[in-house]
């Protein structure tokens, strides 16, 4: 009796606190819906706990809905009715516990849960068909059969490969014409070229097939098929597993499709040459609806709150091979593009570039490259330190926030475009009276002429992949400025000879292997080997992506992204300050940085 | 601060209107001499009648005197319009062309899509 009064006062608190700090609603009648008060997303609660949970109470109820917001240490579950959440209630409310240490669950009934789904209004890009239910149960599992190679034998990091008729290579993106394979795409594949045919596809027969095999958990990163090696159409079978493609576009758009098993995948057009494709890697997607619009005209794709887990994936991707520079209309993602340098990149190819290997790379990093953030640089501190009381100071470009200073005397106000930085930073300057967040684009910013006092732009103008850009973001930190104000600004520098940043093993050792290129809108952009001496002004610098889980970082890297850099010359960043009226106050170089104090007169 | 001079067509953008539908306050240390220093860096009038769209301006004068360094009662006021009071969720809207930015998680968002700018 004492411990159900002490289990119900804790809920009751529970219940006062949701209230007082989320604003959420606990109801004293029971309904379908359930908070668990003190289990979440930042508990590291997951939908596999809760289910674990009714199959080992042997509850006879259907699986509930799942929702769990991101950073949050409570949850909800929608239930089919009513009594199915009372039986889950009853058995659980102050008496199951989850992982090893975990403390009791607490249970309250609410009316409202928050809607999580998300709609895309999007269609499929252009050019991408789906022919679902292409092959039929029995051909699926004797593809699989054939398919089924030792898997010894040829390995990628996420993935297992297998190549016909040319070997596909990964360093370049193309194939070898000179050295074709003995191995050529089965005979058991010609039922499919028929098939397309009465689709209305006259295609021929492909000469590459790259079978690729996905456990769950295995993605592969976006990408476009190298337009100049391979013909307009590209083919995929998909055998084993449903999985969510995502679809990005350099405009922005984004576009997760489902990809069901025994669907053939056709890419022509836009969705061939202009689209960026790849899945993600982790074990659950997200269940993706076509629903009917309120006036049922048209379908909307949403996507739910609710995953679905993933099989073992197998999939043929049939290509034509060709030879000559590609005919595309499409210049971002052609690698036949006229050859240009950085210096006078055309504005919006500069500006798609920075949507994909920039601005969608920090979405995706934000919550790993935050861990990885603790410490402002001494220098930026040093300079922080120095601003007098009663400042206005900006922070673009500021990241996590972690330059923000604990300072009550002057005004800080952290600007950032990633929407997923923003919220790492707003959490980080909690309680530091005067400072505030703010989403903008330092190209366009909606701040009013010399209002600020300082501005501090901190490992942000190297991103920025044109010279005209970098120079109108400088320009505009000056117009920022009132009179007499300052700016210290930083850059990754070229040279990293004095810095931390070269590993020691790295130092004298010259890789054979060809660079891996990628090019964009007609640059090529080299991909960096971390840790080693830049050997190029633009290129592409991986981040291999890992998981945070209960504020630890797993082992295992799990995708591998791209970010774009201009790492800066001696006297480049002095140079693009004078062009834009500041007078140098200091210049000098910290930690493989170039860094510049300077002022507006 | 804030403007949407960047949209095309717009010219000065200033002030936004504010609407709020979730409003936090918390509080904070007092720190007249702060205080004091930012009041010069304020539009004082923009200051008042946002206070007061969003029903915090009680107590504000419409008008700032002169010696309000000596007015402790209204520097707590300031205090409470500027580092307490905080816009959870709402929207900002540009005078001259109505177009709304959304305030979600007491972040504004001031992002523009290409077609938008001048």
């Amino acid at each position: 009796m004492e411990e159900n009064k002490k289990s119900e006062r804790k809920r009751k608190r529970f219940s006062a606190r949701l209230y007082s700090s989320k604003g959420i609603v606990c109801s004293n009648t029971p309904g379908p819906k359930i908070v668990l008060c003190n289990a979440g997303q930042a508990t590291g609660l997951e939908k596999d706990n809760i289910y674990n949970v009714i199959k080992e109470q042997r509850l006879d109820i259907p699986l509930p809905k799942f929702i769990a917001e991101k950073g949050e240490s409570h949850s909800f579950l929608v239930f089919d009715a009513t009594e199915s959440a009372v039986l889950f209630f009853n058995i659980c409310n102050g008496k199951v516990k989850i992982g090893e240490n975990g403390t009791p669950l607490y249970l309250n009934f609410v009316e409202e849960v928050p809607s999580t789904e998300m709609i895309c209004s999007l269609d499929n890009p252009k050019g991408l068909l789906l022919l679902n239910n292409f092959i039929t149960i029995d051909e699926e599992a004797s593809f699989l059969k054939l398919f089924n190679w030792n898997p010894e034998s040829s390995n990628l990091k996420h993935r297992q490969v297998k190549h016909y008729g040319f070997e596909f290579r990964y360093g370049s993106n193309d194939v070898d014409l000179s050295s074709p394979l003995k191995e050529k795409i089965p005979k058991e594949c010609d039922v499919l070229w028929q098939r397309l045919k009465e689709h209305g596809f006259n295609l021929g027969t492909p000469d590459q097939l790259t079978i690729n095999k996905y456990s769950p958990g295995h993605g592969i990163p976006a990408h476009v098929d190298k337009h100049s090696p391979f013909e307009d159409t590209i083919l995929s079978l998909s055998l084993g597993s449903d999985v969510v493609m995502d679809w990005r576009h350099h405009s922005g758009k984004y576009v997760p499709v489902l990809v069901q098993s025994r669907s053939l995948l056709v890419m022509q057009d836009e969705a061939r040459y202009d689209w960026q494709h790849g899945i993600q890697p982790r074990t659950y997607d997200p269940v993706i609806e076509h629903r009917r619009s309120d006036d049922s005209k048209n379908t909307i794709r949403v996507i739910t709150s609710d995953t679905t887990p993933r099989q073992t994936r197998v999939s043929l991707t049939f290509r034509w091979t060709r030879t000559g520079p590609c005919e595309c209309k499409y210049k971002t993602l052609c690698d036949t593009v006229k050859n240009v340098s950085t210096d006078n990149l055309e504005d919006e190819i500069a500006s798609n570039l920075e949507e994909l290997h920039v601005h969608q790379v920090y979405e995706q990093i934000a919550g790993h490259f935050s861990t990885t953030r603790h410490k402002p640089w001494p220098k930026v501190v040093q300079f922080m330190e120095g601003v007098p009381a009663g400042s206005v100071v900006l922070d673009l470009g500021c990241g996590n926030g972690k330059n923000i200073l604990r300072r009550n005397d002057i005004v800080q106000i952290a600007c950032e475009r990633s929407t997923g930085l923003l919220a790492e930073c707003k959490e980080h300057i909690l309680g530091v009276s005067g400072a505030d967040c703010l989403r903008l684009d330092l190209l366009r910013v909606p701040l009013r002429n010399q209002g600020a006092d300082v501005v501090i732009c901190i490992a942000v103008i190297h991103h920025f992949s044109s010279k005209a850009r970098r120079l109108q973001a400088i320009s505009n930190i000056h117009q920022l400025l009132r009179n007499g104000g300052r700016a210290l600004i930083t850059v990754w520098a070229k040279d990293q000879t004095k810095s931390n940043y070269l590993c020691k093993n790295k130092l004298n050792q010259y890789t054979e292997t060809s660079e891996t290129q990628v090019s964009v809108g007609g640059v090529h952009l080299p991909v960096h080997e971390n840790r080693t001496q830049f050997k190029h002004k633009d290129l592409l610098v991986p981040w291999k992506l890992r998981k945070v889980n209960n504020n630890k970082l797993e082992n295992k890297p799990e995708d591998t992204l791209l970010r774009y850099y201009h790492v800066f010359e001696e006297n480049e960043l002095d140079q693009l300050c004078k062009e834009a009226n500041f007078v140098i106050e200091n210049s000098f170089y910290e930690e493989g940085n170039w860094c510049v104090v300077c002022k507006k007169k | 601060m804030l403007t949407s001079k960047c949209l095309k067509g717009v010219m000065t953008g200033y002030p936004l209107a504010i609407n709020a539908t979730n409003i936090k306050v918390t509080e904070v240390d007092f720190n007249p001499e702060f205080i004091t220093r930012v009041i010069p860096k304020l539009d004082w009038e923009v200051l008042w009648t946002a206070a007061n769209s969003i029903g915090h301006g009680e107590g504000l004068p419409k008008i700032l005197e002169p010696k309000y360094e000596d007015n402790e009662e209204l520097l707590k006021k300031v205090h409470r319009v500027l580092l307490e009071v905080e816009i959870e969720e709402g929207n900002l809207t540009c005078p001259e062309s109505g177009r709304q930015f959304p305030i979600s998680k007491g972040i504004p968002n001031m992002l523009l899509t290409e077609a938008e700018v001048q």
